[in-house]
């Protein structure tokens, strides 16, 4: 792994270059309904983009695991049925100053995806994908990256992470297609002091976001696997609208459905459509029962799911700590609290208890 | 192709198995999957009528005829429904296998085999039933115990008398009582009486047991009783599911996966289970 | 609030209701509260951060909440609205629910941590202006604010509608097109709504399809349209649908839109009095109208 040093200047070129050739170019960009905000937009030149502010609304998950998309066409012919599968290759694209807990997020979510069955559709893009992500220090109240074991100057799920110092910035280059990226560009010299600049940077910004939420001990997955029966699970989301707007703004939730849809009489498609383990119908059976018949059980399915089941199965939490779903909930359910009370909880009775 | 791309199917055969129950057996379009295609007793697929969706469907046929699967299914939803529209020499489309299976090969071979099915539970006990018929000498005493509400309700008709008829099966049917029609030989009675009516003995024997969810509530009760340790009673468990490849994050139990973990579960592994199926 | 904590304290310990349903102090700001220990109902607070109409957790489908038992529920004049209508709509009786009114001066628009933000014409909530129901009709219990102001008016809003107005059904179908393209059915907008009751929604049926449930612009369009009709007559602007909605998509405004023609056409509005019948939602054998009767 290396470092370039990249004036601001340099930058704007390599963003001209790549907007030249064509290249899909995507950064944070003022929200057009809410200036206060940030969207992840295409953008045409560098100037466009707001650098290392705030987490943007929406999280990068939607360039690679779209709210819709097609998994195959199909026609009915004479003959029978004639399908076409939905091509698995992207052309390729470049996001400019993605958070660090946004390329995390793809990172972590890369396991599921990869799980026995490769799937093409998500790994295409993922493929395309050029991620150049840049320090975080905006971090407000509600962010907790480093509790799940990530941090605001992870290199997980980037290819390049930008440090800005005096004159420019400190580029972290962090996989083949990060140099490939920045060959040529930038001085290969860094002056010592623009390293040690990034260093203290880098951890002022950790130790930021680290007075928020304390770092989730490893033992925090069994405890809640061990209690899946405890009464707490009857209080914990009585102000939970089952909306799923959480899910949807979450950088690693990917649950989809599956559904056909005719275009005419004899053409259709298949597709691939976001959805929520918070919905009601999320797991209702044809025959009219459901498992999770209740918001308790539903929001328990959550926590268990990205807290315990993830990590068991994968060794990472299904949580990159942006806060989105803190600040999206209109029902006012805060899930960095929730955690922090379940980790008090989990150090008080660590064999679990039956009292709330 | 990505892993989403179901093969092409033609239906070769219908078979209406009750009122509500059909059979559907399915050949692979592609000379090529036909020949290749495998899969184990227990695993499941997505079946699919395209423009209505996929439904989910254990393999109803044995895992040792090659060139075609069955299914059974009831029409009780959009696409089980839209399945029954179709006819002989029709499409649809079909992923998988998926799932685990039940241990034949590597547990069961050598031992005594109790197959219990109730209903359509018969559809994929009879995957297992088939799959060790066709290797009889591989395994001890088989003894079947089936039965369903009423004898309208009874599938498989054909093969029942196929397998009464045999002197290696131990077959045991049954109809609930008020069931029967005035012809009925078989028992009188619901399926846990059945059972431990049968004269099966535990010692050495693995049961394979599928239907509704309160017959296997009063049938587990039962075969402890005749003495069957839990881990060897095997199941397979339904739980909605979707893409059936442990992605779409719909069927799990807790931190077990239907889809990847199951669908064939022990009853030891089942009572480890959360309570939330 | 000392009126508030101390009615409530009251409720519980005597065994008038079994959980309170009003707002208390969250880590973020006000957030929906949940009292069932009348130890407990100091924690009840009403400010002008009390946004969310609470109205949606009377939905009796929301199992977890009516196990609690039989509630109190804090509710603004615009949330008495939604009371009414639940109650209009025969989905709760009104002997199952204690109604504990609050005189309201208005809420902002984008509530944070701070509790004691004035009004001004720039924070506060768009639907504020104009308010006929600060003095809430429906209730049990009434509760007189200290200071009470009429809420100042944002003129946001009456821009948006004369923006909306003036253009031409061409023009209004582009505008609601490119909005929302962003709509990626998640279903927030129903979820979070007091009105969107239904045990199955129209959206949801598959036998038969009547919307595809992916977000395509002809799926979305439907989506929306068919449930801002449905909701014609019965919304009252408390704009959860807004605050949920995840790609922010003013969906406030199309359903204030909307109401406001329902107000044009059969000079109705949703009020706070469940015996007024809503012109949608009644049918009369001797209708004017023959193709109803």
């Amino acid at each position: 792994m290396t470092q370039r040093f990249l004036s601001q200047a340099e930058l704007t070129a390599l963003v001209a270059e790549l907007v030249a050739a064509k290249t899909r170019v995507i950064a944070p960009v003022r929200a057009q309904d809410n200036p206060e905000q940030l969207d992840y937009m295409p953008i045409q030149k560098l100037e466009e983009a707001t650098f290392g502010a705030q987490v943007p609304r929406r999280s990068l998950k939607e360039f690679f695991l779209p709210a819709t998309e097609v998994l195959l066409r199909y026609v009915q012919t004479k003959e029978g049925v004639e399908i076409k599968a939905a091509p698995t290759e992207a052309p390729p694209f470049v996001i400019f100053s993605a958070t660090p807990c946004d390329a995390s997020g793809l990172d972590v979510v890369d396991k599921v995806m990869n799980w026995d069955y490769k799937d093409e559709l998500w790994f295409g893009r993922r493929e395309a994908a050029t991620i150049v992500s840049f320090l975080c220090a905006a971090m407000d109240a509600v962010c907790f990256c480093t509790a799940v074991g990530l941090g605001p100057d992870s290199f997980r799920g980037s290819d390049v992470l930008l440090v800005p110092v005096e004159g420019g910035y400190l580029a972290h280059i962090i996989t083949p297609k990060g140099e490939a990226l920045l060959k040529g560009k930038g001085k290969e010299e860094i002056p010592a002091s623009a390293k040690a600049a990034a260093e203290v940077a880098q951890s002022a910004a950790r130790e930021k976001v680290e007075a928020n939420l304390a770092k989730i001990p490893a033992e925090f997955a069994g405890w809640l696997a061990k209690n899946f029966d405890h009464p707490l699970w009857k209080t914990l989301s009585l102000r939970c609208h089952g909306c799923g707007a959480c899910a949807s703004i979450c950088p690693t939730c990917h649950c989809f459905d599956i559904v056909d849809e005719h275009d005419s009489s004899n053409e259709g498609v298949r597709r691939r459509n976001w959805d929520s383990c918070q919905t009601s119908k999320f797991t209702l059976h044809a025959s009219g029962h459901n498992p999770r018949g209740s918001q308790n059980e539903r929001f328990r399915q959550r926590i268990q799911h990205k807290f315990s089941i993830y990590p068991a199965k994968f060794g990472d939490i299904l949580c990159t700590g942006c806060g989105r779903c803190a600040r999206a909930c209109p029902g006012g359910m805060d899930l960095p609290t929730i955690v922090g009370e379940l980790m008090a909880m989990a150090k008080a009775e660590p064999e679990g208890g039956s009292n709330l | 192709m990505n892993i989403y791309q179901p093969y092409l199917m033609s239906i070769k055969e219908i078979t209406d198995e009750t009122v509500d129950t059909r059979t559907f057996r399915l050949e692979f379009k592609d000379p090529e999957v036909a020949e290749k295609f495998t899969f184990n007793a227990g695993q499941f697929g997505e079946y699919s009528v395209f423009g209505e969706g996929e439904s989910t469907f254990c393999i109803a046929s044995p895992s040792t005829r090659k060139g075609y699967i069955e299914c059974s299914f009831k029409a009780s939803g959009k696409v089980t429904r839209a399945l029954r529209r179709l006819s002989v020499g029709d499409t649809l489309g079909f992923r998988g296998p998926y799932g685990n299976n039940f241990p034949l090969d590597n547990v069961m071979k050598g031992h005594n085999m109790l197959f219990i099915a109730g209903g359509i539970g018969l559809a994929p006990v009879r995957s297992v039933i088939w799959t060790c018929l066709d290797q009889r000498d591989q395994f001890k005493d088989v003894t079947i115990v089936y039965g369903a509400r009423s004898v309208g309700d009874l599938v498989y008709k054909r093969e029942l008398e196929e397998w009464g008829k045999r002197s290696d099966i131990n077959l045991c049917l049954s109809v609930d009582p008020g069931g029967e029609t005035p012809d009925w030989k078989g028992k009188i009675a619901r399926i846990p009486t059945a059972v431990e009516e049968s004269g099966v003995k535990a010692e050495d024997t693995f049961a394979v047991i599928c239907g509704p969810p309160i017959m296997i509530k009063f049938t587990l009760p039962v075969l402890t009783k005749l003495g069957f340790p839990a881990d060897h009673i095997y199941t397979t468990l339904e739980n909605r599911m979707k893409c059936g490849l442990g992605k779409c994050g719909r069927c799990n139990i807790g931190p077990t996966y239907v889809c990847k973990d199951g669908p064939v579960f022990t009853a030891a592994q089942i009572r480890a289970l959360p309570q939330e199926f | 609030m000392k009126e508030l904590q101390d009615l409530a304290r009251k409720l519980l310990s005597e065994g008038t209701v079994k959980v309170v349903i009003g707002y208390e102090e969250g880590p973020r700001g006000a957030r929906a509260a949940f009292i069932t220990d009348p130890e407990k109902a100091d924690k009840l607070i009403f400010d002008t951060r009390c946004v969310q109409n609470l109205a949606s957790y009377l939905n009796p489908r929301r199992k977890q909440i009516a196990l609690l038992g039989k509630p109190a529920i804090v509710v603004k004049g615009c949330d008495a609205r939604s009371v009414a209508g639940l109650l209009r709509e025969n989905q709760i009786t009104r002997d199952s629910v204690v109604i504990i009114a609050m005189q309201c001066s208005g809420v902002l628009e984008n509530p944070g941590i701070e509790s004691d933000v004035e009004l001004t014409s720039e924070n506060v909530s768009v639907r504020c202006g104009g308010c006929d129901v600060c003095e809430p009709k429906l209730f049990d219990h009434y509760i007189k604010s200290a200071h009470p102001t009429v809420p100042p008016v944002n003129p946001k809003r009456a821009e948006q509608l004369a923006a909306l107005e003036k253009m031409t059904p061409a023009e209004r179908w582009d505008f609601w097109s490119k909005e929302l393209s962003r709509c990626i059915r998640c279903h927030a907008c129903r979820e979070a709504c007091p009105m969107c009751f239904c045990v199955q929604c129209t959206a949801d049926k598959g036998t038969p399809l009547w919307i595809d449930s992916s977000s395509t612009p002809r799926a979305n369009r439907a989506w929306q349209t068919m449930r801002v009709l449905h909701q014609a007559g019965r919304c009252v602007d408390c704009m959860e649908c807004e605050r949920a909605c995840p790609e922010h998509i003013p969906l406030g405004l199309l359903t204030r839109y909307v109401a406001n023609s329902v107000e044009k056409r059969f000079d109705y509005k949703a009020v706070d009095d469940p015996s007024v019948v809503a012109p949608m939602s009644v049918y009369r054998p001797d209708d004017d109208e023959e193709f109803i009767r």
